[in-house]
């Protein structure tokens, strides 16, 4: 589709942010409005003359638009949990339009944040660097809201967004080039930095429409910390009306975006198949060893409780941080899945496996693509070992 | 020896403009080029003068290291221009045709030797260069079907040239064995590089011949009656080509009479006009070369190209549910269309099936190398294409031998740099790393 005003317009103001117009300086930014607004117009020149229609920016928004059943339904149980932990907290009107705007109303800060902080810097590196401004953050900051408790004060979340954009990532080159999932560093900030908003029972449920006031309630896996089983039924755990980070909870709105992840080829099925295998493997494992409640929870409760699933689909998967390989990235999502486990069980003191895992994973994969690829290494030299002497040998003596 | 190979991994883009099967008699026309820089390692010294007559088989230039290789006049004429590039370089040779006189061919057959005019048609692995006659390659391999988008069918080309196609592969056996390659499975299949992987991948330190199956009668022709006539069956098509359909042309034929019929826009500019909407693609469109509308045919393509230039900024396209938008992702609407087409549902909805419009717009900015795992679904090699890419852009020489630089050729990673999402100009990325290693070999 064209639209031409829009085209005039950009054609109009494009001479100013131009190399030598007025504000030059401020190419970056432009070209970032630019691209988002009208795809650019350039051309191929060589190689393939013809190139396939998806591009990064499409590949974001796919990610964005499988985040948003989790997203709405977790604006959703934000209104729902603290309308159980006060049932008179709504008056008389509790509805389901109610507890959602409830929960719109929480959580639209933290993404306003998010978004603000992390582009900002995106803009500032990108700009400083002459580099256009890469899409990637786009799915980062509407991940980190989406995976802290409801309550995280919004300057710790400015903190950790500014620490994972250039911590994280920028000081590697930008995204791309960056080895730990910038929203997983984000979170790790803020556990580490401030454990005390991060996990208890005192921070999963809001107790007014702002502030970081919280209204106690344990999420299964602190019960289970605590040595009893989940309270919530399986089924509740299914849809996900238990508490927890806003937007973890769901394990079938998260399932809904990983179909989408699936089908549109974004996601690795490798990937996101095997931490599952791992997780349910090691399971099993300490089902088989039993003893305490913990060693004794059936396998699947670990995909339905925390952050396994949401992880599983939306950050052992990032391509940049994962196994490169296809062999590598089973191993990857095998030990994600298992260590994550490893972790809960074996290490109660230590609430949430699933973001250690994946950050250590992270940092393992290239060892990992390291080792794929020298068994490929070897078995090409080893072709040239069992051929040396043949004929072709001297060709190139000759 | 006949080789039947499946391949699975590939990609066959449904580009449309496909060639009917009606030919174009056009041996008849009348300026050629012969385009030295069209063969790779070759170093043209130029023999003929401007207005000199040349008979058919002639050498207009010869390599200025090994003088026995030569390539030829296609047909009997004159000398209309010798053009010349940057810091001099020889970039064509261009002959203009004239009636032969009688008697000028010695009617004998001949054999195939390095000074044959044929000999050029025999490219050599690794790095695609004219066949090193003192090499002694460990098979030479043609393939019998190109799985190129729009690419002339074989079997139809080689139609009434069985006999000279069998002589063919006759003289050629005399150096090593001949695979001829029956491929199925989606592009690219079709490609030599799959093909000499699946049989008998190259070491470092061996090297294999290719035949382009339609120079293979060519070569035939030339060992059974001593004439040299270059002939090709050319497909001409693309989604902006008027009426897609064969041409029976000698090769290196100007391409003008062609771009005439089929240019929807005539007003092209080195047709008289001005505004270029139109790309003609020597070659496919996946790695082919972009030609003037009063160019030449690529020295060993057998293919010509239409497509739309796509410079123009589509709102907001990174949004949009794209019906039309042709990606190897599912990203795009058309994808899940696409794949309700092939259960038969669609057509049951009364939703008619997704026609996708292709041009040369590269839809998107470039990126860091962010995604992975596409390449290896288009790539049939056992090699890392990523991490060979990589080595190839930090230039570590060692590692890209380790990974298998010599068992390809830029075409191999043509699909890759299509389904790319990050834009990556990857064939000029191969390129250049076999550039500097071909140097190398044989400074």
């Amino acid at each position: 589709m064209r639209i031409k005003w829009v085209e005039q317009m950009f054609d109009k103001i494009e001479p100013t942010f131009s190399e030598g117009g007025k504000l030059g300086w401020l190419h970056s930014t432009f070209d970032a409005f630019h691209t988002f607004a009208l795809t650019p117009k350039t051309i191929t020149r060589s190689g393939s003359h013809i190139r396939d229609a998806v591009d990064s920016k499409r590949s974001i928004i796919v990610v964005i638009i499988a985040l948003l059943p989790a997203l709405l339904f977790g604006m959703w149980n934000i209104g729902y949990q603290t309308y159980q932990a006060n049932p008179g907290f709504f008056n008389s009107q509790s509805s389901f339009l109610n507890f959602w705007w409830f929960g719109f109303v929480r959580m639209l800060p933290m993404i306003v944040v998010s978004y603000l902080v992390g582009l900002g810097i995106e803009f500032a590196f990108a700009q400083g660097r002459h580099h256009e401004v890469n899409e990637g953050y786009l799915a980062t900051g509407l991940l980190i809201p989406m995976i802290v408790p409801v309550t995280t004060p919004l300057w710790q979340l400015a903190l950790a967004v500014a620490f994972a954009v250039i911590i994280g990532k920028e000081v590697f080159g930008g995204s791309g080039m960056n080895f730990l999932n910038p929203a997983l560093v984000a979170r790790a900030f803020l556990f580490f930095a401030y454990p005390t908003h991060m996990s208890g029972d005192k921070v999963w449920i809001a107790s007014g429409w702002w502030g970081n006031d919280a209204i106690a309630g344990a999420t299964p896996m602190g019960q289970l910390a605590t040595g009893n089983m989940p309270s919530a039924s399986v089924l509740d755990m299914l849809i996900g009306t238990i508490p927890g980070s806003t937007c973890e909870t769901s394990f079938i709105a998260i399932a809904l975006g990983a179909l989408l992840l699936l089908f549109t080829g974004i996601a690795s099925w490798r990937i996101m198949l095997s931490v599952f295998l791992g997780g349910g493997l090691m399971g099993l494992l300490f089902n088989a060893i039993g003893g305490t409640t913990y060693l004794d929870l059936p396998f699947y409760y670990h995909f339905l409780i925390g952050g396994f699933a949401f992880g599983a689909v939306f950050m052992a998967t990032d391509p940049v941080t994962a196994a490169q390989t296809n062999t590598g990235k089973w191993i990857y999502g095998l030990l994600i899945g298992a260590f994550a486990v490893l972790l809960r069980v074996a290490n109660p003191a230590y609430p949430e496996g699933m973001m250690l895992s994946i950050l250590f994973m992270n940092c393992m994969a290239p060892l990992i693509d390291h080792c794929v690829v020298a068994r490929n290494i070897k078995s090409r030299q080893s072709r040239i070992s069992r051929t040396s002497g043949s004929t072709g040998k001297e060709a190139h003596n000759g | 020896m006949n080789h039947c190979i499946n391949v699975n991994k590939g990609l066959d883009i449904p580009l449309g403009g496909d060639a009917e099967r009606i030919v174009v008699d056009m041996r008849s026309a009348e300026r050629y080029a012969v385009k030295p820089p069209d063969v790779v390692g070759f170093t043209p010294r130029l023999l003929v003068a401007e207005g000199d007559a040349v008979a058919a088989g002639q050498p207009l230039v010869e390599d200025k290291r090994d003088p026995r290789l030569t390539l030829p006049s296609p047909v009997d004429g004159r000398v209309a221009a010798v053009v010349r590039g940057e810091k001099r370089r020889l970039e064509a040779v261009v002959i203009e045709k004239q009636q032969a006189t009688s008697g000028a061919h010695a009617a004998a057959p001949s054999p195939l030797k390095a000074e044959s005019p044929v000999w050029w048609m025999i490219k050599e692995r690794p790095f695609g260069t004219i066949a090193n006659p003192d090499h002694k390659p460990k098979g030479i391999f043609v393939t019998l079907r190109d799985t190129n988008p729009l690419a002339p069918d074989l079997a139809f080309a080689l139609k009434g040239r069985e006999h000279d196609f069998e002589a063919g592969i006759a003289a050629l056996s005399a150096f090593a064995e001949v695979h001829t390659v029956q491929p199925t499975g989606p592009h690219p299949a079709g490609n030599v590089g799959t093909q000499i992987a699946a049989i008998s991948p190259i070491n470092k330190g061996e090297c294999v011949w290719m035949v382009n199956a339609q120079d293979v009668a060519t070569i035939g022709h030339w060992t059974l009656t001593g004439e040299y006539r270059p002939e090709r069956l050319v497909a001409v098509g693309g989604p902006a080509a008027k009426a897609p359909k064969y041409y029976r042309l000698l090769c290196g034929t100007s391409i003008a009479r062609i771009a005439e019929v089929q240019l929807m826009n005539p007003a092209y500019p080195s047709l008289g006009g001005t505004e270029k909407s139109t790309r003609i693609i020597s070659g496919s469109v996946l790695s082919g070369t972009a030609v003037e509308a009063d160019g030449f045919l690529g020295m060993y393509d057998q293919q010509l190209t239409f497509i739309e230039e796509g410079d123009h900024p589509e709102f907001m396209g990174w949004l949009m549910p794209g019906l039309k938008k042709f990606s190897f992702s599912k990203t795009f609407l058309s994808g899940f269309t696409g794949l309700v087409e092939k259960t038969g549902l669609l057509k049951q909805s009364g939703i008619p099936a997704p026609t996708y419009t292709f041009d040369t717009n590269l839809h998107g900015g470039r990126r860091p190398l962010m995604f992975t795992g596409n390449f290896e679904r288009v790539f049939p090699f056992d090699i890392y294409p990523l991490q060979l890419l990589k080595a190839c852009i930090v230039g570590d020489v060692e590692l890209q031998e380790q990974l298998g630089i010599y068992e390809v050729e830029p075409e191999d990673f043509a699909l890759c740099e299509f389904v790319d999402p990050s834009k990556t100009e990857i064939q000029t990325i191969i390129r250049e790393a076999l550039e500097v290693l071909r140097k190398e070999a044989t400074a």
